[in-house]
């Protein structure tokens, strides 16, 4: 079956193209979403979601880009909506309980509760340190680090996904390791 | 010089983390709820589909067109020219409670 069929398929929404959908995009759409939320539940709820989204607007699906790159498009507007939406109950609860200075990079300012199922236990602290900190960078280049180097996608990949010349992506990689590194140092001089 | 250092290496060692970091699968079942939730949503998205067409700018301008047809209903009805009218009207017919006669009344 061509890709064509298969959207048509899924716009005619065939239970048979959705099982096929599912075992082909499950595992990336959850490695993904775990990549950005390091939670098990919160990245199952945010996977269901994407394919909920696929399904309902598949109609508007132009077939410009590949089937999967639109899959990860939204995969990623899920992952960010969800982040924001956390964020902004966590300063809001934030503000209620304190009175002044910045917020510090901690377990408390983070959006969920680490708990990623690929991290060696021995290495959970260092990691929910690691992912504090991309918690804090700007999110173009959250996107770009979290893709390339969590998700494993190529450069050319991530300039699909976010629609980008592969020369920006480098750009904001280089950014977003600058800066990553920039906050590790401040953190770790600070909690010496 | 030796606390730099010791920055340096954390640092460092945070960022080794990346490598360590194992492939995971979806979690058991994620199809098998995903199925279930998408096809309930289908149930649902068909009922809501009866009205569909009437989007929200329908809507607003049905409701525009009530409100006008309204308020050109009540300004009729306090107009005494439409009173004037309707009187003559039924005095024409012999309906006006005026000419009324009852055998109460004599």
């Amino acid at each position: 079956m061509s890709e064509t069929e298969f959207i048509v398929q899924l716009k005619n929404k065939s239970e048979q193209a959705y099982n096929k959908l599912l075992d082909d995009f499950q595992q990336k759409v959850y490695a993904t979403c775990i990549s950005f939320v390091p939670n098990t539940e919160d990245a199952e709820d945010v996977a269901q979601e994407v394919f909920v989204e696929v399904f309902k607007s598949i109609h508007k699906f132009n077939g410009v880009s590949k089937l999967s790159t639109w899959i990860y498009r939204i995969t990623i507007n899920k992952c960010l909506e969800f982040i924001r939406k956390k964020n902004t109950k966590k300063r809001f609860a934030f503000l209620q309980s304190i009175t002044g200075n910045a917020i510090p990079m901690d377990k408390t300012s983070y959006f969920t509760d680490m708990n990623h199922p690929g991290v060696v236990l021995e290495n959970k602290e260092n990691s929910e340190i690691f992912f504090y900190a991309i918690n804090k960078l700007p999110e173009a280049q959250r996107v770009v680090f979290t893709l390339h180097k969590i998700d494993g996608k190529s450069y050319k990949e991530v300039s699909e996904i976010i629609d980008k010349s592969v020369s920006s992506v480098e750009s904001l990689m280089f950014r977003s390791k600058k800066n990553l590194h920039k906050l590790l140092e401040n953190f770790y001089k600070n909690n010496n | 010089m030796k606390k730099n250092m010791n920055v340096e290496d954390n640092v460092k060692k945070t960022l080794n983390v990346l490598d360590t970091i194992n492939t995971i699968k979806a979690p058991p079942f994620f199809k098998d709820k995903t199925m279930q939730r998408l096809f309930a949503e289908k149930d649902v998205i068909a009922s809501v589909s009866i009205w569909n067409w009437f989007s929200p700018q329908l809507q607003l301008a049905t409701l525009v067109c009530v409100v006008l047809v309204n308020v050109y209903a009540v300004k009729q009805i306090n107009n005494s020219e439409y009173d004037a009218s309707i009187s003559s009207f039924a005095s024409d017919y012999g309906i006006s409670t005026e000419q009324e006669y009852s055998l109460f009344n004599l």
